[in-house]
């Protein structure tokens, strides 16, 4: 008798990123540019996507697939502020969503009818940063409040992010944040990520994240951020 | 995926696996160690010796498997 040895050599996630390029392709025939929105929890995913449809909904086809490991109450909240169907992945217990999740949930929803999508990932900045979702951009926010040393712990997920979006500015006179360092620390990491510097409280840096996604709808999955 | 790359029927036959883990690869080693053994011990893995090796990069891999499947040695 014998021991036989198989070789695999396989990666984990190639089934993921099979279905993730399938979602990808799909995307861009209908000619929509994709955002995955990755962050820790309560950093102001859901904040800054109610801003984003009350500024641009009526301009823009806005659809949306939230992610959460209970309740769909993003989801809720989102659809306050659209007529147009939110689509709550909830994913019992999973701190990721992956990519047969968003095409299931894409399913549902009327790509010839929209020119953005967004996908608001579970709260998490470590998970999510390795599963492909089949969007063009991952967009990492991270808020004044959790500590500009964010990019240095968790540097996987701002390597993968094409884009930064610093939150609840108006909360600097009270917080011992400083911006430079935290900009410093994530493009030390990742020299190309565009920052965007934010507060959906008050409104400040709002007009240049709508001028940014107006940019993306217009190009379509052609976006380059 | 070892279901995929094994005869029908022949789970129980697995003696070992390997799987390789980049160093950033987002993957605590100790954790994963621990739930590869507890995968590996209970149906339809239980017996299977789980090996762990890290690798430079990114990939988390099944590396290889290693299966008795009672045939007589070449």
């Amino acid at each position: 008798m014998a021991v036989r040895t198989i070789e695999v050599r396989e990666r984990v996630m190639a089934k993921n990123d099979e279905i993730a390029a399938t979602v990808r392709r799909q995307l861009h025939e209908a000619g929509i540019a994709a955002l995955n929105l990755v962050s820790s929890p309560g950093s102001g995913k859901t904040t800054l996507l109610e801003r984003t449809l009350d500024a641009l909904g009526d301009e823009l086809r806005i659809s949306i697939v939230t992610g959460d490991v209970q309740t769909q109450n993003d989801a809720d909240r989102l659809a306050q502020r659209t007529p147009r169907l939110v689509q709550a992945v909830v994913t019992n217990g999973a701190c990721h969503l992956d990519a047969r999740q968003v095409q299931t949930a894409l399913a549902a929803i009327d790509l010839g009818e929209t020119d953005l999508l967004f996908i608001e990932n579970v709260g998490n900045l470590v998970c999510p940063a390795n599963w492909d979702l089949g969007e063009d951009a991952k967009v990492v926010l991270f808020s004044v409040t959790e500590g500009e040393d964010k990019p240095l712990k968790y540097p996987r997920m701002f390597h993968e992010s094409r884009v930064a979006v610093l939150t609840k500015i108006d909360l600097l006179p009270y917080v011992p944040f400083d911006v430079d360092r935290a900009v410093m620390f994530a493009r030390r990491v990742n020299p190309d990520l565009r920052f965007f510097f934010t507060s959906a409280l008050t409104g400040a840096g709002m007009a240049e994240w709508f001028g940014f996604l107006r940019d993306q709808a217009r190009t379509g999955a052609h976006a380059t951020p | 995926m070892a279901e995929a790359h094994l005869q029908p029927g022949a789970v129980g036959q697995l003696r070992a696996v390997c799987v390789e883990v980049g160093d950033d690869a987002n993957v605590e080693v100790e954790n994963f160690r621990f739930c590869l053994e507890a995968l590996l011990d209970a149906p339809p893995f239980a017996g299977a010796v789980p090996t762990i090796v890290t690798r430079p990069g990114p990939d988390l891999r099944l590396a290889y498997l290693e299966v008795d499947d009672g045939r007589s040695d070449d």
